[in-house]
């Protein structure tokens, strides 16, 4: 039936390594248009929908420009035979991608790096002890991936958390930013994220003034940092007032 | 027979309380009182379908795509087209490869470790009823004869699992491959095809080597509606909590112009007349009638885009 499943190339390649080639070189420049037209504290329009899917126990979507994340949580429910008796709950995350989310068709893999560090970004959040012996899976399926998937896969996680009812001691909210030599740009496409120099990454509770995972990769002149981490905290404040927003519209449709 | 016959509860509260727990003590017994009233529980008639809703190009990376909601079953079909080089018997055809999955999203009972049993079988129903109906000509997917034709890799995800999954995946697949849209290559300096993005195709000396063949023409497209019957009772369109209670299903495949595609019943309790089978179809006709309209009404929507 497939013939030809050894030969088949996706013919855009090509096309995308050339262009990656130019972009490197712009972006060195001091000042340079973003291919959306933010600029560069600008992070992307948020659509964010929870009870996305009814069989399970709490459920989000996300769609932050063109990355579109659908993350189900199940349970408390009962943990696998094997495991020993546990005072606490349990966590398992699973970041899982489609075989279209890329531009160039990949194999459809769990993610294991990001199911970890979704792991421990949601670990400091939730109140363990209020189901113990019991397991919450966190299931996450990535659309399409447009760039910084992992803030949106966290933010839309601990929505979903919140839908299914578990006690949480503040929502959850993460932003990625890149950096480019000496600019600073926020919440990055794909596009921007193949040609960073470096990147950060904060999942921060704003209410409690918390910060649950700081991920800080590549190269970054020192001085920068401070002033990188005042800009994600900022930006994750603010969406962690989208999260809640979303979640009283959704509570307020119900009873109406 | 039952506990609740001689007992009247008094509060409302009290009384949902044992519908709730009749519910989940006698399933069966609770299904057969509502079909006795040629109702169901959630106030269909018993040859109706569920709210159907399409929408198409949800997902940008990729070359045609198709969300549907069927209830609340939710389906994403996507397709991407890459090149291939066909076989020395059929130099000018190209493939289509279907594969269905069902991630741990869209269930309780599907976990990471153990895949649902029903994805693979739905997964070859599909093909199937992909390549016998006719509905792709698989000679428009050709680029250059003997050298270069496409293989449309078509992935369908289930995102939410509440019955007539494989009702929403043909849809979902239909609609998909009418939504299609088919990029324009043009052969490299290394004898390879790439793609022709909007800037360049003005000032490149390269042809493109497929001008006339954007779209694909869907001559006639297949139909699916799923059905149990139990006693002498015909539901349409389950969901998944009728479909584990009862467990004899035909699933009826129709093409636009009425003719019968697919007819499948594996097992189960209840053997079927031929009269069971003609109500079945007619049955599926008025689906079939029904979903070519929102069909054609959310292609036109994009046609207004």
């Amino acid at each position: 039936m497939a013939t030809g499943t050894l030969g088949t190339y996706s013919p855009s390649q090509s096309l995308e390594r050339r262009h990656q080639q130019q972009k490197r070189t712009d972006f060195q420049e001091v000042d340079w248009a973003r291919s959306d037209g933010r600029n560069f504290h600008q992070c992307r329009p948020a659509f964010l929908r929870t009870g996305a899917a009814s069989s399970a126990s709490g459920s989000a979507y996300a769609e932050f420009g063109s990355t579109k994340v659908i993350v189900s949580v199940f349970g408390p429910r009962e943990s696998k035979k094997a495991m020993l008796y546990s005072d606490v709950g349990r966590l398992n995350c699973h970041v899982t991608y489609t075989t279209f989310s890329t531009p160039i068709r990949g194999q459809g893999f769990e993610h294991k790096e990001y199911s970890s560090m979704l792991h421990k970004a949601l670990e400091g959040a939730i109140m363990l002890e209020t189901f113990p012996k019991t397991t919450v899976d966190i299931f996450a399926l990535v659309l399409e991936s447009g760039g910084g998937d992992l803030p949106v896969i966290i933010s839309c996680a601990s929505l979903a958390i919140a839908d299914a009812g578990i006690m949480m001691y503040d929502l959850v909210s993460a932003v990625s930013l890149s950096c480019f030599g000496k600019n600073m740009v926020i919440d990055p496409t794909s596009e921007e994220e193949a040609c960073q120099d470096g990147s950060l990454m904060i999942t921060y509770m704003p209410s409690r003034n918390e910060v649950t995972q700081f991920t800080l990769t590549g190269e970054w002149p020192t001085a920068r940092i401070n002033e990188a981490m005042e800009l994600c905290l900022d930006a994750c404040s603010k969406l962690a007032d989208i999260l809640r927003s979303c979640l009283k519209d959704n509570a307020s449709e119900l009873t109406a | 027979m039952t506990s609740t016959e001689g007992y009247k509860p008094e509060s409302g509260l009290a009384a949902e309380i044992e519908v709730e727990a009749y519910h989940r003590l006698f399933p069966l017994q609770y299904y057969e009182r509502h079909l006795a009233e040629s109702v169901r529980p959630d106030s269909r008639a018993l040859g109706r379908a569920r709210d159907t809703t399409i929408a198409l190009g949800p997902v940008t990376s990729a070359d045609g795509s198709a969300l549907v909601k069927i209830g609340d079953t939710t389906v994403l079909a996507a397709i991407k087209l890459e090149v291939m080089t066909p076989s020395i018997d059929s130099p000018d055809v190209g493939s289509v490869a279907v594969d269905f999955q069902m991630p741990p999203i869209c269930s309780p009972v599907v976990r990471p470790g153990r895949p649902a049993e029903v994805a693979p079988v739905i997964a070859k129903q599909l093909s199937d009823v992909i390549m016998s109906s006719g509905m792709i000509n698989l000679q428009e997917l050709s680029l250059i004869s003997g050298k270069a034709a496409w293989m449309a890799y078509l992935d369908i995800y289930c995102l939410n699992a509440d019955g007539s999954l494989f009702d929403a995946a043909l849809l979902s697949a239909t609609a998909a491959f009418s939504h299609l849209q088919i990029p324009l290559v043009s052969l490299s300096d290394d004898g390879k095809l790439i793609t022709v993005s909007e800037e360049l195709k003005d000032k490149a000396a390269v042809e493109p080597v497929n001008k006339e063949n954007r779209k694909l023409t869907i001559a006639v497209a297949p139909f699916s509606l799923t059905c149990i019957v139990h006693g002498k009772y015909i539901l349409a369109d389950p969901t998944s909590e009728e479909e584990s209670v009862m467990d004899t299903h035909v699933t009826v495949v129709l093409d636009s112009k009425e003719r019968l595609v697919s007819l499948y019943k594996a097992g189960g309790a209840v053997l079927l007349h031929t009269s069971v089978v003609k109500d079945c179809i007619v049955l599926a006709k008025q689906r079939m009638e029904e979903l070519s309209e929102i069909l054609r009404e959310s292609l036109s929507a994009m046609e207004v885009d």
